[in-house]
C-alpha cells in the first residue's frame, strides 16, 4: 500500500473529521474524503475506489457498526480495511465489532501516535500473504 | 340539656378533629398538586425548550471554537516549517564558514541568506506567537458553555425531582430500567465516570489492544 491510498473518514462531527484528516496528511496520506454517517458513507464506498475506511460508531442515521456490517456484506467492499475510531468503550461492543470484522479499534480521546500505529499494523498485516 | 350536651361532646369532638385533619390534608395535597402541576407546566412549556436552545448554542460555540483553533494551528504550520527548513539549509554552509573552509562567493551568499533568514524567522515567529495567543482566546467558550451547562444540570435535577414525585403518586416503581441490547448497537457515547452503561467499560487503549489480541486481531 502506498501513500496514494484513498481514505474515507466517517464521523458526524466536522471537527473530528478535520482532526483525523490533518493527522492523515501528517502521515503522508493526502487523499482523504469525508462522510458524516453510514448512510452517506455507503454510496461513496460503493461508487468510489477507497482503500481504507475509518469510522466512528455513534452517529445519527446509520451507526458505525451497521456500516461495518454493510461493508462486510458487500462483495466489492468486504475486504476493505476498517478502523473503528470511537468513544464506545464497552467490552461487549468491542467484541461485537471484532465479530463483525473490524480490523482495528481506537478509543477516543486518542493520540496521533496511536492512530499511526493502528493504521500501520493493519497495512502490515495486509502486506503479509496469508 | 347542658349536661346531655356535655356528655355528647367527648364523642363528637374527635370526629370533628379527624374531619378537620382530613380536610386540611386534602387541602394541602391539592395545593401541592396545584403547585407541582403549575411547575410541571412551566418546565414542559418554557424551561425544557429553553434548555434545548441553550444546549444547541453550546454545540455551536464548541464547534466554532474547535474550528477556529484548528484554523490557527493550520496557519501556524507553514511559517514554523519555513523557519525549520531554512535553518536546516543554513547548517552546512554555516559549519563550513565556522571551519574556515568557505569560498568568498559562498561566504557572500551565506551572509545574504542569513540576513534574509533572520528577518523571515522574526516575522514567522511573530505570526506563530500571535496565532498561539488567538488559540488561547478561542478557549473562552469554556466559561460561557460551562455556565449554560450548569444551568441545564440544575434544570435536569429539578425535573428529576418532579418526575420521581409524580411516579410515586402514580404508584410506579422508580427503579431504573436495565439498558437494552439495542443501545449497544446504536452506541452510548463516551464512558462517563459514575454513569452505568450496563456492562464492563475498558480502561483505555491498552485494554482494547489486549482484548483484540485475545480475539486474534
Amino acid at each position: 500500500m502506498s501513500k496514494d491510498m484513498k481514505f474515507l473518514v466517517v464521523d458526524d462531527y466536522s471537527t473530528m473529521r478535520r482532526i483525523i484528516k490533518n493527522l492523515l496528511h501528517d502521515l503522508g496520506y493526502a487523499n482523504v474524503t469525508e462522510a458524516d454517517d453510514g448512510n452517506t458513507a455507503l454510496p461513496l464506498l460503493q461508487n468510489g475506489s477507497f482503500d481504507f475506511l475509518i469510522t466512528d460508531w455513534n452517529m445519527p442515521g446509520m451507526a458505525g457498526l451497521d456500516l461495518l456490517k454493510a461493508v462486510r456484506a458487500n462483495d466489492k467492499l468486504k475486504k476493505m480495511p476498517v478502523l473503528m475510531l470511537t468513544a464506545e468503550a464497552k467490552r461487549e461492543q468491542i467484541v461485537e465489532a471484532a465479530q463483525a470484522g473490524v480490523n482495528g479499534y481506537v478509543i477516543k480521546p486518542f493520540t496521533a501516535q496511536t492512530l499511526k500505529e493502528k493504521i500501520d499494523k493493519i497495512l502490515e498485516s495486509r502486506a503479509v500473504p496469508a | 340539656m347542658t349536661d346531655t350536651a356535655a356528655l355528647q361532646q367527648p364523642t363528637s369532638e374527635p370526629d370533628l378533629f379527624a374531619q378537620l385533619a382530613s380536610l386540611t390534608s386534602n387541602l394541602r395535597s391539592a395545593l401541592d398538586r396545584f403547585r407541582r402541576d403549575s411547575r410541571l407546566n412551566a418546565l414542559a412549556e418554557k424551561e425544557i425548550p429553553d434548555a434545548r436552545q441553550r444546549l444547541s448554542h453550546v454545540l455551536k460555540m464548541t464547534d466554532a471554537a474547535a474550528h477556529r483553533t484548528m484554523d490557527l494551528v493550520e496557519k501556524s504550520g507553514p511559517p514554523a516549517d519555513r523557519t525549520a527548513r531554512e535553518a536546516a539549509a543554513l547548517t552546512v554552509p554555516w559549519a563550513r564558514f565556522r571551519g574556515g573552509k568557505i569560498a568568498v562567493a559562498e561566504y557572500l551568499d551565506l551572509i545574504q541568506r542569513i540576513d534574509h533568514f533572520l528577518a523571515a524567522a522574526r516575522t514567522d515567529s511573530e505570526t506563530v506567537r500571535a496565532n498561539l495567543n488567538e488559540v488561547m482566546l478561542a478557549q473562552d467558550f469554556q466559561d460561557l458553555t460551562g455556565q449554560i451547562i450548569r444551568g441545564v444540570i440544575n434544570l435536569v435535577t429539578e425535573v428529576e425531582v418532579v418526575l420521581v414525585d409524580l411516579s410515586r403518586l402514580a404508584g410506579h416503581d422508580a427503579s431504573v430500567q436495565a439498558k437494552t441490547a439495542s443501545d449497544d448497537i446504536r452506541g452510548h457515547g463516551p464512558a462517563v465516570p459514575g454513569v452505568d452503561h450496563g456492562g464492563t467499560v475498558v480502561q483505555g487503549q491498552s485494554d482494547i489492544d489486549d482484548l483484540l489480541s485475545d480475539l486474534g486481531i
